[in-house]
């Protein structure tokens, strides 16, 4: 049995403790509990956030995970999280120097599906992710989407961008004709009389409005 | 061995029986051996715009419920021996047939047949899947309507979905004078949205109305009307031949005519 499954790390910010990989779920939870009750008057209470790595836990998991910080120490837990939320790809990258002067800003990573061919009236999908359309998206059908939207053809149906309440979400297309645009909460219709934009636009979300803007050459949003 | 095509559209009343009829015609014209089916069951009007409603004995669901051969249920056209029709039953409804049933008395048609053509009822139900069961290929009917244009996406979706591979687009009731004005959809509004190939355009024309009153198709007078003259077109496509499209703009301007050939004018 690996008896080093978790592993604490102090920062500015407070204590992250990560899971190891290779290591399953009762390794973690025993260890944890150890270092924990071993460590608990050196952490006090300071904040803590949990990195998972690349496992996704179950409801259940998280829980336990919750009442082993909670029962061994008196550490205020602030997050459970897996790098696949804090972006992998990008960061190994930036450890192997490849993108060092670059800002993490305007990054954005998660699963995408991608859709060759154009949804017609009356398709729809629902996806936990991005989507990406090559085609057009006509008029009755609808996409909703927990991240962001992108289609590379003519949007005249319904477009639902951070489905699940993500405001930073954004719909984009070549021409942006929405019968209607949804971006977590924030609900816009099209103008009664629009002609077709002549270039590619992307809707995002301010101040609870939904707000469209040409896409430029000189952007980095 | 023949062809299976329904003729569909989604919405009602956009001319899937008078596209059915004159294509049956014009095919029949062509010498081809040449079916039409009803599949409008309870709503039957195929057999009326043939002129052939005092004729039926048995039809589909009297072939499909065992109580008939099929070849006792077809009824010979008045004036062309090549072409024939099935009835819809008038006194059930949709569900008396099942798409595999369906399916069978299209390949059972198709030995002997060279085009099985299958007048789809509107909808998306039931009557819809029935008709499409048997399909090579489809022709989908749309107006310049939005309505009719968002029908018609709806059914190419589901008919991808039912994996029929090739359909084409019959344009039907344009009229130039209002599409000049911008008052209704033009042909190139509803290939942007449908984004299927076309295969004819029919003009509106009051003649449709005159002879389908009367049980006969324009399609056999084409040279007195325009839209006789594009299902003959039609006709001729399904054929596999190369037929120019009609000039619905005859009457513009030779500059504008010049502007849109080189794909200037709107």
């Amino acid at each position: 049995m690996n008896k080093y499954a978790v592993e604490f790390k102090g920062t500015k910010e407070g204590v992250t403790i990560y899971c190891l990989e290779g290591a399953d779920f009762t390794e973690i939870l025993s260890d944890l509990a150890a270092k924990l009750r071993q460590r608990a008057s050196f952490f006090g209470d300071a904040e803590v956030s949990i990195d998972l790595g690349n496992r996704e836990l179950t409801e259940e998991e998280r829980e336990a995970l919750i009442t082993t910080v909670t029962k061994n120490s008196r550490l205020r837990l602030k997050s459970i999280h897996s790098s696949q939320e804090k972006a992998p790809a990008i960061t190994s990258a930036k450890r192997q120097g490849e993108m060092e002067d670059l800002s993490l800003d305007g990054f954005k990573e998660g699963r995408a599906l991608v859709i060759k061919r154009t949804l017609r009236s009356g398709q729809y999908i629902r996806y936990p992710g991005h989507v990406i359309v090559l085609g057009d998206v006509n008029p009755g059908a609808e996409i909703a989407a927990d991240g962001d939207i992108y289609v590379f053809g003519t949007l005249r149906g319904i477009a639902h961008a951070g489905a699940n309440g993500d405001r930073t979400a954004s719909v984009v297309a070549l021409r942006l004709a929405p019968t209607q645009l949804r971006i977590a909460d924030v609900i816009s219709r099209a103008p009664d009389h629009d002609d077709l934009p002549d270039q590619p636009e992307y809707a995002y979300v301010q101040d609870l409005r939904i707000l469209i803007a040409a896409i430029t050459a000189k952007q980095n949003t | 061995m023949g062809e299976v095509i329904v003729i569909t559209s989604g919405k009602g009343g956009v001319g899937k029986t008078t596209t059915t009829a004159n294509l049956g015609v014009g095919l029949a014209l062509a010498q081809k051996k040449v079916v039409l089916i009803d599949a409008d069951i309870g709503l039957r009007n195929l057999d009326v715009v043939m002129g052939l409603e005092n004729r039926i004995v048995y039809d589909l669901v009297d072939v499909v419920e065992g109580r008939c051969r099929v070849k006792q249920a077809l009824i010979r056209d008045k004036r062309y021996d090549n072409l024939f029709l099935l009835p819809a039953a008038q006194t059930r409804d949709k569900n008396a047939v099942s798409p595999e049933q369906m399916k069978k008395l299209c390949e059972e048609l198709k030995q002997e047949f060279d085009f099985v053509l299958v007048d789809c009822p509107a909808g998306i139900e039931q009557g819809f899947r029935n008709a499409i069961a048997g399909a090579d290929r489809a022709l989908i009917v749309t107006t310049p309507e939005v309505s009719a244009v968002r029908d018609a996406d709806r059914i190419i979706g589901l008919l991808e979905a039912a994996e029929i591979k090739s359909f084409r687009l019959v344009i039907n009731r344009l009229r130039p004078e209002m599409v000049k004005r911008g008052d209704m959809l033009d042909i190139d509004d509803i290939l942007e949205i449908l984004a299927i190939e076309l295969i004819g355009v029919i003009p509106d024309d009051e003649k449709i109305i005159i002879s389908t009153n009367r049980g006969e198709q324009v399609v056999t007078n084409a040279n007195d009307s325009p839209a006789g003259k594009a299902y003959l077109n039609i006709a001729q496509r399904l054929l596999g031949e190369t037929v120019p499209f009609l000039d619905l703009y005859q009457n513009q301007s030779f500059f504008s005519r010049l502007k849109r050939l080189i794909g200037l004018g709107g």
